[in-house]
């Protein structure tokens, strides 16, 4: 017979023992694994849907609302030009969804597909759509469709003489082709794991429905560069149409003109040509609403501010409040040398509203209208005016009056177009109409500039015009890790399970070691060293584990697969599945090795000790448990436990809520169950001259520690998870009325898929929205620019560093008191005011996306590209409460657009109502059709936000569950056990007539001490551990829930103990 | 053989120390057989444990041949048992998984055997023919009488060829035709293969059959006068 026999028949015979350390073995293994699994799921779909989301594409060129010639991708090989707008998406019957992508493309575009893909055969009216818009929209191959988008301008709205608000333009097609997603039909540059709606119809086709033929906005390369090798190669094939400017000669003046299409000349576009052409000198022409003087006016005319030293016909003198009239407009004015002569003009004030200003001038002279004083082209192409046929057909984006016009003024428009009636000095011109978007509206100097347009190209790179280089394959890598490590998530979830498994396996296994104590006390009398039983009895528990571990990680798959319905549950909007199973061979061997390590030391842990007394002490001891002698270690174990604890609970801030609550829920666990074990102890060792049934029930309680310890252990822990994590259940969303609350007092939440502009005819600070009648159905509305980066929230899965924008008045906010600053930077006020303050721009951000995605804390910064491609730094402010801004940072509208000043518009508004919100929201829904708007009540995004939470809880509650059910099904098998162990003392004290009530009362008591023991360390440990961060709000309702769990945990672990006493009754009896 | 010396034994309890054996002296040359009575929780199963270095004295010398057994380490005293020692039990202790050949080769299971495995096979089918379980081999102890559970135990303890046998209690669970059979194995054993045998019992008929009888009264042995 050898050792390898001797085992085998050990498991053999011993087997039905043995199946309880299997199954637990299975289940600790299961949810270990099952914990490593996920997270390998979640990876390895964010890893794939990021190559879906990117095809090939290594970098990108970007413009956004900045567009380049489509045709600048024909000099570089292996490009794709993209025309990316947004659009509203309608069908016949009525289906509508916004936010949908439009990507004008090239049939180069699908070479960029992750594998191979066919190239569909579309058309001005063919179209093809993607997966996810087929789903939203119901459609088909066949079936129309229509695009209504704004038409982009050629400038910002926002800038004054930028032309009217966007134009709505609606196209009609019909789909080709539903492309998947790994046909390029999930492309977004967009971090997200959600597909985004998509049309993908020909350039040419998109371009010319918005009139801007050969234009694009987007750029694909597919070699693999750095973003300094496509900058040069950009560099090295742009025109000057790429970066928005042309050359213009101006004959009459000899002289040649740097004109840009976005009104304004970009700051560091002048700054740049006029370092690298000193005769350069900036002009900028304007409107002027009203130049007037001796009570005579004359309507919306251009004057234009000019070096004096770059044109001849202007006097070198011309002081700064000196100007200069032409004679037409000396002759409507009456004006001469010498007068007083005031100006009017629109500028920019706060939140982007119109002021008009005035600016008084002396008149230096009068300027005949002839020669270069009479050129036409002193005026830029501004939309809406250049094109206009006559005065009363102007559209520049301005609220003109225009009944103030008169036939001498159309007169003038017939014969000279924009022509300057007045001529000021360029410093003076710089000082009234200088804004966020440039300086200038061109720079002059002296025609016969050598090599001029390609000096300038070798001046420029593309980011000075807003066309940033970014290396998209790398950006979508990144964020493919997710922010929520969905592995060390369920662990740290699963902790207390996993340790209530293990410690159940563990006495399950020690149970089988006590039941063969004579054979180990024989084993020793024959001479078999120590060492090598302890080893045969690893090694028995070793094959036994590793066949449960084998078994769990079976068990996990299926496991898995439900945890990660639960997830889906949060992140997919419907469709197909999200997450794709996949399971690592490093996580299947990790984990399986990690478990089975950690299951034999605690089998080694708790079979040492038995295994080292002597052969004639476990000879005698039969299944009694061997236990030390003396004063026990749990004395001191106790207290220190519970100083940590609280040590954990006064650090929170510096090591964060999470691990404090950890830490300390750990700690008071054990300090508890020291306690319990202390408690035990001296109830073994005290002596006493009186036996009644409840000392009998303490001593019997205290007979076998380990076992005690280990059931009072996984109740309390299981109790503990399922009570404390229930307390962070997040309730209300219906308290939108009050400012402080999360909502800031504001009822709807509405995204425009159209950018909406202030500065129109209409007054637009009153209805921004344009609601018209409808406009007294909402109190308060709140703009908000949406700017760069992404949403951050919990609704993405992806590693977001930079989280998008949001730019709004400040002002208006710390006017209404909304929302509640929960805690700011060191030397930062908790005000909104602060975030128009500092050297940085200041970003206030909810606490759960500072902590959870971003990791950062108040005080951190962040570094994002300005749409100059320069990297400035955003100062994290301070922290929000659990808000409705969740995902994003809150900046200052004036700071950001500092930053970005072409943003146009706004899509975002926040809106209180005085109605009711079912009402209003139909009704806003309706209204804002055009805009492509989804109107959403505050309290549902609240709500949405709490859901993705309470399902994190919910799932930490059927972890925590199970925890309680291994627990109670511990306290079952132990009194089973305990009671099957002491047949022969039932039978004797039934023998020496002891009624079976008595005996009965006698095993209550026993169970019931432990039961109370572990809901008074569990409820204690998990109420000190969540006292400061227990919601001030609903605390009744989640003292309720505690006390609601406590019965229900009581009623399990009772109906635990009664089943097993029902089973083992008979031996009680008999 | 067994030379035992100032030999004392305390157990530390919580309320306070018991001292179960007090300078207890012993000798019992080799071939010899000896029993040791004496009252229940007199110490007879301490003194026992301690011959078979189960267990630790608190003061004392134990020779056995020419080992001072007080003095192994716990693996030095378990080879010593291995090699050197024949254990019988009241309870027997066959282990319930293993045959009757299975667990008469138990001791080989501490590996440091020099015997081929076949020879100690064969030795202990010998063995067990010996002692009238020839048609047994294969049984589960729970197919045995009491009295084949001891003579299985019996040839258990032969199967090191020991040169000390030490009986707990050997008769105590065996009506009184099984306990002259045993005794009569025993006392054969002892005169053929010329095993020191100590038996521990309350059995007086069985003590009268061995050499020399012992008392163990507080802490100490008294040599009692026989007439056999």
């Amino acid at each position: 017979m050898t050792a390898r026999h001797f085992i085998l028949r050990g498991l053999r015979h011993y087997r039905s023992a043995y199946l309880g350390v299997l199954l637990g073995s299975a289940l600790g293994a299961m949810v270990l694994l099952g914990a490593l699994f996920s997270g390998d799921s979640v990876k390895s779909t964010l890893r794939q849907i990021a190559e879906q989301r990117t095809g090939k594409t290594t970098v990108v060129l970007a413009g956004g609302e900045n567009f380049f010639r489509a045709s600048l991708s024909n000099s570089l090989p292996d490009t794709a030009p993209v025309l990316q707008l947004r659009s509203q998406v309608d069908t016949p019957s009525g289906r509508s969804t916004g936010q949908v992508n439009l990507f004008g493309i090239t049939p180069d575009f699908w070479s960029f597909a992750p594998g191979m893909s066919d190239i569909p055969a579309l058309d001005a009216k063919s179209w093809a759509i993607n997966r996810e818009l087929a789903r939203t929209l119901d459609l088909a191959p066949g079936d129309s469709l229509v695009l209504r988008l704004g038409k982009p301008g050629l400038a910002s709205r926002d800038a004054p003489l930028s032309g009217e608000p966007e134009e709505l333009i609606t196209v009609r097609g019909t789909v080709a082709q539903i492309r998947e997603d790994d046909a390029m039909g999930r492309f977004n540059l967009e971090a997200t794991q959600l597909p985004a709606p998509a049309v993908f119809l020909p350039i040419e086709a998109l371009a010319e429905a918005i009139e801007r033929s050969d234009r694009a906005n987007l750029l694909l390369f597919r070699d693999p560069l750095s973003a300094d090798q496509a900058t040069a190669l950009v560099r090295q094939s742009a025109q000057l149409a790429d970066y928005g400017l042309s050359l213009q000669d101006i004959p009459l003046s000899a002289a040649t003109e740097i004109r840009t299409d976005r009104i304004f000349l970009p700051t560091l576009i002048e700054e740049k040509l006029r370092t690298l052409l000193p005769t350069a000198r900036p002009v900028v022409t304007y409107l002027a609403n009203t130049i007037a003087a001796n009570g005579k006016e004359t309507p919306y005319s251009m004057v234009t501010g000019i070096d004096p030293a770059a044109v001849d016909f202007i006097p070198d003198d011309l002081g700064p409040d000196q100007i200069l009239l032409n004679s037409w407009e000396a002759e409507d004015l009456a004006a001469k040398p010498g007068d007083k002569v005031t100006l009017s003009y629109y500028t920019l004030g706060s939140g982007n509203r119109l002021i008009e200003k005035s600016t008084d001038f002396t008149v230096h002279g009068i300027v005949s209208l002839e020669g270069a004083a009479a050129d036409k082209l002193w005026m830029p192409e501004f939309p809406g005016i250049a094109e206009a046929d006559s005065n009363a057909d102007w559209t520049p984006g301005l609220p003109l009056d225009l009944t103030r016009i008169r036939p001498k003024d159309e007169t003038y428009w017939d014969d000279h177009r924009g022509t300057p009636k007045a001529f000021i000095h360029y410093d003076t011109a710089r000082t009234m109409w200088s804004n966020r978007w440039g300086n200038a509206t061109s720079l002059r100097m002296p025609a016969g500039e050598a090599d001029l347009e390609r000096r300038i190209l070798d001046t420029l790179t593309p980011a000075d015009a807003g066309l940033l280089i970014r290396d998209l394959g790398r950006e979508s890598q990144t964020a493919a890790a997710s922010p929520v490590d969905i592995a060390s998530l369920f662990l740290s979830m699963s902790f207390f399970l996993i340790l209530a498994a293990v410690a159940l396996t563990a006495m399950l296994f020690r149970f089988n070691v006590e039941q063969r104590n004579h054979e180990s006390g024989l084993l020793a009398a024959l001479g078999i060293p120590p060492r090598k039983i302890l080893r045969w009895r690893l090694l028995e528990g070793l094959i036994v584990v590793t066949l449960g571990s084998a078994l769990g990680s079976l068990l996990a798959f299926a496991y898995t697969r439900g945890l990660l319905l639960f997830l889906e549950s949060i992140w997919n909007r419907g469709g197909d599945r999200l997450f794709n199973f996949h399971a690592a061979p490093a996580s299947i061997l990790g984990g399986l090795l990690g478990f089975i390590t950690l299951m034999m030391i605690t089998i080694w842990f708790v079979t040492r000790r038995q295994a080292k007394r002597s052969a004639s002490l476990r000879l005698e001891s039969g299944t009694e448990e061997i236990t030390r002698q003396g004063k026990s270690r749990a004395r001191w174990i106790a207290p220190v436990a519970a100083l940590t604890g609280l040590a954990a609970l006064a650090a929170s801030k510096a090591m964060g809520p999470q691990g404090a609550f950890f830490l300390a829920g750990f700690s008071f666990l054990v300090a508890g169950l020291a306690t319990f074990l202390a408690v035990l102890h001296r109830s073994r060792s005290s002596r006493s001259n009186s036996l009644s049934p409840a000392r009998l029930a303490t001593l019997n309680g205290a007979r076998r520690p380990t076992r005690s310890l280990v059931v009072v252990g996984s109740l309390a822990a299981g109790l503990f998870l399922v009570v404390s994590v229930t307390a962070f259940q997040k309730h209300g969303g219906g308290e939108w009325q009050e400012r402080a609350s999360g909502s800031g007092g504001f009822a709807f939440w509405i995204e425009t898929t159209t950018a909406v502009h202030r500065g129109s005819n209409s007054d637009s600070t009153e209805d921004i929205l344009q609601l018209g009648d409808q406009r007294g159905q909402l109190g308060d509305i709140l703009p908000f620019r949406v700017g760069t980066g992404d949403d951050a929230s919990c609704f993405n899965l992806n590693s977001v560093a930079r989280p998008r924008l949001l730019a709004t008045d400040t002002a208006a906010l710390e006017q209404r008191g909304s929302f509640t600053i929960k805690s700011t930077a060191p030397g930062i006020g908790k005000s909104w005011k602060s975030l128009r303050e500092g050297e940085a721009l200041r970003a206030f951000i909810d606490e759960t996306t500072l902590l959870w995605v971003l990791k950062k804390k108040p005080g951190d910064r962040i570094d994002y590209t300005d749409e100059q491609g320069n990297s400035f730094p955003v100062e994290i402010a301070g922290t929000l409460d659990g808000t409705v801004f969740q995902g994003s940072f809150i900046v200052d509208e004036q700071r950001f657009l500092e930053r970005f000043p072409s943003t146009g518009g706004y899509q975002l508004f926040l809106a209180d109502t005085p109605g009711d919100l079912t009402a209003t929201r139909g009704i806003l829904q309706k209204s804002l059709t055009d805009l492509g708007a989804t109107v959403t009540t505050t309290s549902d995004r609240l709500a949405a936000f709490h859901s993705v939470e309470n399902t994190y809880i919910s799932i930490f509650n059927v972890l925590g569950g199970l925890g309680v059910i291994l627990g109670a099904a511990g306290l079952g098998l132990v009194t089973a056990r305990n009671l099957a162990e002491r047949r022969n003392e039932f039978t004797q004290l039934h023998q020496l007539g002891i009624s079976r009530k008595i005996i009965r009362s006698l095993v209550f008591r026993e169970t019931r001490q432990f039961i109370l023991w572990a809901i008074g360390i569990g409820l204690v440990a998990a109420i000190v551990s969540i006292l400061p961060a227990l919601p001030k709000t609903g605390l009744l309702v989640t003292l309720g829930w505690i006390a609601a769990l406590a019965a229900l945990f009581l009623l399990t672990a009772a109906s635990c103990a009664w089943l097993a006493y029902r089973r083992s009754a008979l031996f009680a009896a008999s | 053989m067994i030379e035992v010396r100032q030999l004392s034994k305390t157990y530390e309890t919580p309320g306070e120390n018991i001292r179960v054996l007090t300078d207890l002296d012993l000798s019992v040359a080799a071939g010899e057989t000896a029993a040791i009575i004496g009252p229940s929780g007199c110490g007879k199963s301490t003194l026992l444990n301690l011959l078979g270095a189960l267990d630790r004295p608190s003061s004392g010398t134990i020779r056995i041949g020419d080992q001072d057994i007080s003095t192994l380490s716990e693996e030095q005293a378990a080879a010593f048992r291995n090699h050197s020692l024949g254990f019988i039990f009241q309870q027997q202790h066959l282990l319930p998984q293993l045959t009757v050949l299975e667990n008469v080769l138990v001791p080989r299971l501490a590996g440091d055997w020099q015997e081929p495995a076949a020879e100690t096979e064969q030795r202990a089918r010998q063995l067990l023919e010996k002692v009238g379980l020839a048609q047994r081999l294969d049984h589960l102890p729970w197919q045995l009488s009491g009295g084949e559970k001891l003579r299985t135990a019996v040839a258990r303890a032969l199967i090191n060829r020991p040169k000390l046998i030490l009986a707990d209690e050997p008769t105590g669970s065996l009506d009184p035709a099984s306990t002259d059979t045993v005794a009569d194995l025993l006392l054969d054993l002892n005169r053929d293969q010329g095993v020191t045998l100590i038996v521990v019992t309350h059995n007086a008929d069985l003590a009268r059959r061995m050499g020399k009888t012992f008392e163990l009264r507080a802490g100490k042995l008294h040599p009692l006068i026989t007439d056999h």
